[in-house]
């Protein structure tokens, strides 16, 4: 028990007599200790968070029908409810119908603006958003060649003869065309082959086609790598009637090349700079030990064993260590959180497993970096370390 | 004397001032490293993002979306606007066309099969040889703009190889599925212009609608047309930079809005709409237009990319600055002894200042330099297993390097030296 006291006593004091130099140690440990677990913070998460920055490319996986038939709000539903609902990140329905403008043949399409929004990001507005029904939003090519432009009103016609009538519509008999004014809300520019639909609310469609509840596709996005997705797909296509999930290829297999790339990066950077780091810190270490020799000397001349010097010293280096380590970790954490801050928008997930890898790896690097100058120091005639050579 | 108590110095704690070096080259290497991958990431990773094929279509000024629409509902296609295949090679010779990484033309046409079923028939290059009137010389062609293809059976058409340019084409799978047609078989098409006989090199899968096309060569597909020498459309991978407000109000007003110091900017910069504006430029009634879908998400992708490795940078440099004044100012202020010595024979306060800092500094250059060669291999290092390419070593690197050493150094040791220099030299020689 007094042998303990004793021990602490002197390490504590030791650290406290010999503040500034200490100091200088200690930082020299938490930065490194800061580095370790903010760039470890950040090596996990980037994945997820890019992946997330790579949904902006839209739509990764489609269903369609798989027998033959169109696609009812029931399935699609059932199909939505086999991928988790956190990693979904939006699932809008199309279906597309030929209809025509003054006597012009083009394909209209309704859809959910709420989540188009979501599945397509990159859809440049000229205007606003549909918000209510009645409104439309016309891609550029068709707002070019009927020359209209946001705010003006368009009339959709459909021709029910063509479509095969229902009984209820086959009983109404004389009227064969419907039609329905529409406000357009803005101009859709994308770049593909978006721009040459309007693309009008699913009430708006359903009333003007007089059929309910029938989508031709739905494209959604889901924030998955490909292995996830591939399983997501299969489960999907063998579990669920009259859904057949496929993947967009384009997308899932660039983003698999590009993420694993980008993943890669950070894994290299933070193995080289946690490497540098580490031997930085090591050989802070070393000089603060090493000048200390006089002390080891005097120590022998005075009667300490080897070992209980060795003890000493290691114990003030791993309490160093434990304390640049605990700060380092709360450092790095901050440190992750405001990176993912400034470059995600969004805030980081808290590892709990990194505070004791942090505590951890620190007291070995210190540990050992002090055990190397203190036992060349025992090695060595205390009469010539006090002499000083 | 200066110098020999200088060299006695560095010499007689030979150990000690290695360790020093070791410690700055370590964090020299450390900046050098993250400083050069910080500037190159942009380039390497917008390169990977070209994965995601063309970011630029030119389509002809007055083909309208009315080809498209009538041919959908199945009506004769109407006289179509088309560019000229002559022209295509002009995208290369725009202001940016360093940046036009590849490029392929497309002729689009229908075609009957034997068994009366209508299949879309798409004339493109594949890795078609280009020589440029610069005397520049090219491989262009779909090979890389569609890198997601899967080549299940046979494999990528080869232009230059004898025999495969004519009449060669490649199937999309659920096509070749319905067929029951695999590489090597051949495939009779006809059109009103003409009718062929193909020989199928390869099956691809795209996961897309092209899954149900045939593929083939320009030339094919112009005969089966009956276009010859016109194209429908070309696609275009460029390098750009990320849009700001600039380019924004650029493409949304036109470039006629902005002011000529503006336009100039806009001009000479890598934007995804001035490059547009440059291939309209070369090549006559043509409209260039971006795919949003990759020109967007690139920007935002590149933008973050960066964005993260300037702060991780930011978080290395700031550790090895650190690391390097910790152990100098550890270093100096063991030296108190010494400094109480040359205090007490006499020694001005600006002389022992003098001395103790040329030390540090001649280890800093020695060890500096050493950092940045082995930074540069660290930074190869990370190049080739990432990227598989050398990233390039910037030369203002060298600068900011060496300008942070100095810095840091001085930062580490002056304060010590300061605190050494204030204690009395009967004190310290007596210790403490």
């Amino acid at each position: 028990m007094k042998k303990q006291t004793m021990f602490l006593r002197m390490i504590t004091a030791s650290l406290l007599r010999r503040r500034s130099r200490m100091l200088v140690a200690l930082l020299a440990i938490a930065v490194g200790a800061t580095i370790l677990s903010g760039l470890v913070t950040i090596y996990y998460d980037v994945p997820r968070q890019m992946g997330e920055q790579f949904r902006s490319y839209g739509a990764n996986m489609i269903f369609t029908s798989s027998n033959g038939k169109k696609l009812s709000k029931s399935e699609i539903d059932s199909a939505k409810k086999k991928i988790n609902n956190s990693q979904l990140v939006g699932a809008a329905p199309y279906r597309y119908e030929n209809m025509t403008v003054y006597e012009r043949p083009l394909m209209a399409a309704s859809t959910d603006f709420d989540e188009a929004q979501k599945t397509s990001p990159y859809w440049r507005v000229d205007g606003e958003w549909p918000s209510a029904e009645g409104q439309a939003l016309v891609g550029q090519e068709i707002a070019a060649t009927l020359e209209v432009k946001a705010g003006d009103t368009v009339t959709l016609v459909y021709d029910l003869d063509e479509a095969p009538a229902t009984a209820d519509e086959a009983n109404k008999g004389e009227r064969n065309q419907n039609s329905r004014d529409f406000t357009v809300a803005g101009i859709l520019d994308t770049g593909g082959n978006e721009e040459k639909y309007i693309f009008i609310s699913v009430p708006d469609m359903e009333a003007l086609t007089g059929k309910t509840d029938v989508f031709d596709m739905t494209e959604l996005s889901v924030s998955a790598n490909r292995d996830e997705l591939e399983k997501y797909a299969d489960t999907i296509t063998k579990n669920v009637d009259g859904v057949s999930a496929r993947l967009v290829k384009r997308v899932t297999q660039s983003e698999n090349t590009v993420l694993s790339k980008l993943q890669a990066l950070v894994l290299l950077v933070t193995v080289i700079v946690l490497l540098l780091t580490m031997i930085c810190v090591a050989t802070t270490m070393m000089a603060v030990v090493t000048e200390r020799r006089k002390e080891v000397g005097l120590r022998k001349a005075l009667g300490a064993s080897n070992k209980s010097i060795i003890f000493e010293f290691m114990g003030e280096g791993l309490l160093l260590g434990a304390i640049g380590g605990l700060l380092g970790s709360v450092c790095g954490f901050i440190f992750a959180q405001a990176v993912s801050m400034n470059v995600f928008n969004s805030s980081i997930q808290f590892h709990w497993v990194l505070i004791p890898i942090t505590i951890i790896v620190s007291v070995l690097v210190t540990g050992l970096s002090c055990l190397l100058p203190v036992r060349s120091a025992t090695d060595v005639d205390p009469a010539l370390v006090l002499k000083g050579e | 004397m200066f110098f020999r108590m200088i060299k006695g110095a560095l010499f007689r704690q030979k150990s000690k001032m290695i360790m020093i070096a070791v410690t700055i080259a370590l964090g020299a290497s450390l900046a050098t490293a993250m400083l050069n991958i910080m500037l190159d990431v942009g380039d390497k990773v917008n390169q990977e993002l070209k994965a995601y094929g063309a970011n630029i279509t030119v389509v002809p000024k007055e083909n309208s979306v009315l080809t498209d629409l009538y041919a959908l509902d199945g009506q004769e296609e109407t006289a179509a606007a088309h560019l000229k295949e002559d022209d295509i090679g002009k995208i290369k010779t725009i202001f940016w066309g360093f940046n036009i990484l590849d490029f392929t033309p497309f002729v689009n046409t229908t075609v009957v099969l034997d068994d009366e079923t209508e299949v879309k028939l798409t004339g493109t290059w594949f890795n078609h040889h280009l020589a440029l009137n610069t005397g520049e010389e090219l491989d262009a062609g779909i090979h890389s703009l569609r890198s997601w293809w899967d080549v299940k059976n046979g494999q990528w058409l080869d232009e230059q190889k004898e025999g495969t340019a004519n009449g060669g084409a490649m199937v999309g799978t659920v096509l070749a599925e319905r067929l029951g047609i695999s590489s090597g078989d051949s495939l009779h098409v006809k059109t009103s212009d003409g009718e062929k006989t193909l020989s199928v090199v390869g099956v691809f899968d795209s996961g897309g609608d092209e899954d149900e096309q045939i593929f083939t060569t320009l030339a094919t597909a112009q005969e089966l047309s009956g276009t010859k020498g016109l194209i429908d459309s070309i696609e275009v991978s460029a390098l750009t930079t990320p849009d700001n407000e600039l380019a924004k109000k650029a493409a949304t007003k036109g470039p006629g809005s902005l002011s000529p110091a503006d336009y100039e900017t806009w001009y000479c910069t890598a934007y995804v709409s001035s490059i547009c504006y440059q291939i309209q430029e070369a090549i006559p009634d043509s409209v260039a237009s971006p795919v949003r879908q990759v020109a967007e998400s690139e920007g935002n992708i590149l933008d973050k990319t960066q964005l993260l490795m300037i702060l991780i940078t930011i978080l290395s440099l700031f550790g090895s600055a650190l690391g390097i004044s910790n152990l100098v100012t550890a270093s100096v202020m063991e030296r108190s002894n010494e400094i109480g010595l040359l205090k007490a024979i006499g020694a001005r306060d600006y002389r022992i200042s003098g001395i103790v800092l040329t030390e540090i500094i001649i280890t800093a250059v020695v060890g500096g330099v050493a950092g940045y060669f082995m930074g540069y291999g660290f930074a190869q290092i990370i190049g080739q297993t990432v990227f598989n390419s050398s990233i390039e070593m910037k030369p203002m690197v060298i600068p900011i390097v060496a300008v942070l050493i100095v810095i840091v150094t001085l930062a580490g040791s002056i304060p010590a030296i300061r605190m050494l220099l204030r204690l009395r030299p009967a004190e310290v020689l007596h210790g403490r």
